[in-house]
């Protein structure tokens, strides 16, 4: 299949997704299932993949700035902004994508080649919009939780460095952190981590939806949904930084 | 009463279902065989609505798919049960969930009531131990029977079986192929059943269609099975040296 096939299969299946739920309360049921698995399963991932790319980061930058014309709090104050404008959203989110685009596709396209979403559809349910729409509903309502989890954990992993190491004081850390600091930064972080979240949980659920065959297949469309995820995830990220900082 | 009428499907250049035309009849247990690769599984998928025919039209008691509209499409879907060659159940639910799926996708009940119709279902199948237990913790014939009780939990007037038997051993087939011959009779439902088995084209033919390369071949009742002169069938059915002869004692006593 060519880029025009699956960006046409992807559309109707969009279209199918985003249709009223059948049944209200089934929904709601299912999208709060949906933000425990794919959401609040991943906070102790984001804690600690955030808690030691904020030290490291603080270490790195605190130990590359040897210029004495530079202020000592200007490596809380880069640690701060790069955890904010790039880490807590775009490459959190790239890690979310092998942890929940695997786990999306892997389930849907388990549910395919069991026949399930066959029984589904004979039944007259609307197979996409049952499954689906939960799920995209679920990530997408949760990732803010996550993109601010990430910051504060990616903040105290630097200040744990100020207070294990004699690189940087404690103060200094925190009076970097605090400095020149710009609120749109975090507005612009969950912006950019909502797109993400769309994007992660609907492209996995695409190559679950169609996936076909038998489990080698299943895991086909599970490694797809994570590298095509994680493609558009960074092209994606070059336009709305265009958009969103400009 | 399902009334197929000149059914063609193509996948690309190849023709699966070359013009197939017959009638399914109500309150029997009407049987679909042939070898594997002839093109039955396709066939059952066009009646299901899973893959629409390239032409030919498929009548539901009269009523013709190809006319209907959206709404009346998932209106009869409502009156369709399927029993999946895998079962298909819903593994991230519990057995009585399964059941309970259908009723609570489709029904106006009020929830105990749901509950109470789910039990009764899972009950008539026998299965009254296993509610709570999810489908990966029970055997393949309970698997069977599950999907069974959640395909009749909304009274279908049609049920389609494929391949019912398939993974069963003989004596667990044998209950399943009774527990569909009685839920025919008492629902007075429309089942059609795929399958290459021949203890269950014995214990259940009352119509019998014989497909071969996607063209309908023979079409009789179990009894007719037997005398038909129709070269293809009997190599089909008498494929099995063992059961040419049981049959063969079988007719002479």
């Amino acid at each position: 299949m060519n880029l025009l096939q699956h960006v046409g299969r992807y559309s109707i299946l969009m279209y199918q997704t985003f249709a009223v739920p059948q049944k209200w309360k089934l929904f709601l049921r299912q999208t709060f299932k949906e933000v425990e698995k794919l959401g609040a399963n991943s906070l102790p991932i984001t804690l600690i993949i955030s808690l030691f790319i904020g030290a490291v980061m603080t270490m790195q930058i605190q130990m590359d700035i040897e210029n004495p014309m530079l202020p000592r709090y200007t490596t809380g104050l880069v640690t701060r902004d790069t955890l904010l404008l790039e880490f807590c959203s775009t490459i959190l989110c790239l890690i979310l994508a092998g942890k929940v685009g695997s786990n999306i596709a892997s389930e849907i396209g388990t549910m395919r080649i069991s026949e399930q979403i066959d029984a589904m559809d004979i039944m007259g349910v609307n197979s996409a919009n049952y499954i689906i729409l939960p799920k995209i509903a679920g990530f997408v309502l949760f990732i803010p939780f996550l993109v601010v989890w990430s910051m504060f954990s990616g903040l105290i992993g630097g200040f744990f460095v100020s207070l294990a190491t004699d690189l940087i004081t404690p103060s200094t850390y925190i009076y970097g952190i605090q400095y020149w600091f710009v609120e749109w930064y975090v507005y612009y972080s969950i912006i950019k981590s909502i797109f993400f979240a769309f994007v992660i949980a609907s492209v996995s659920s695409y190559y679950g939806y169609y996936a076909y065959g038998g489990a080698l297949d299943v895991g086909k469309a599970s490694t797809n949904a994570v590298v095509n995820s994680s493609i558009i995830i960074l092209m994606l990220n070059v336009i709305l930084t265009k958009l969103l900082l400009s | 009463m399902i009334q197929l009428e000149d059914l063609h499907k193509s996948f690309e250049e190849k023709e699966v279902l070359k013009g197939i035309s017959t009638v399914f009849e109500t309150g029997k247990t009407n049987l679909i065989i042939g070898q594997s690769g002839s093109g039955k599984t396709v066939l059952l998928k066009c009646v299901v609505g899973l893959l629409e025919p390239d032409s030919g039209d498929i009548l539901y008691d009269d009523r013709r798919f190809a006319e209907m509209g959206k709404k009346e499409r998932t209106n009869l879907r409502s009156e369709l049960g399927m029993l999946f060659q895998g079962s298909a159940l819903f593994d991230s639910m519990t057995i009585e969930e399964n059941v309970l799926f259908p009723l609570r996708m489709f029904s106006e009940l009020s929830d105990s009531e749901k509950v109470k119709r789910a039990r009764y279902c899972l009950d008539r199948v026998g299965l009254k131990d296993v509610y709570s237990l999810f489908p990966s913790e029970i055997s393949g014939g309970m698997q069977k029977r599950a999907a069974i009780a959640r395909a009749i939990s909304l009274n279908p007037k049609y049920l389609f079986c494929d391949e019912p038997n398939s993974g069963l051993d003989p004596l667990t087939s044998i209950k399943i192929d009774e527990l569909i011959m009685d839920i025919t009779d008492e629902y007075k439902m429309t089942t059609i059943i795929n399958t290459h088995d021949m203890n269950s084209v014995v214990t259940m033919g009352e119509k019998i269609i014989f497909i071969y390369q996607g063209s309908k071949e023979w079409e009789g009742s179990k009894e007719d099975l037997f005398q038909a002169k129709n070269t293809k069938l009997n190599e089909f059915v008498f494929a099995s040296k063992f059961f040419q002869k049981t049959t063969e004692n079988t007719f002479k006593g």
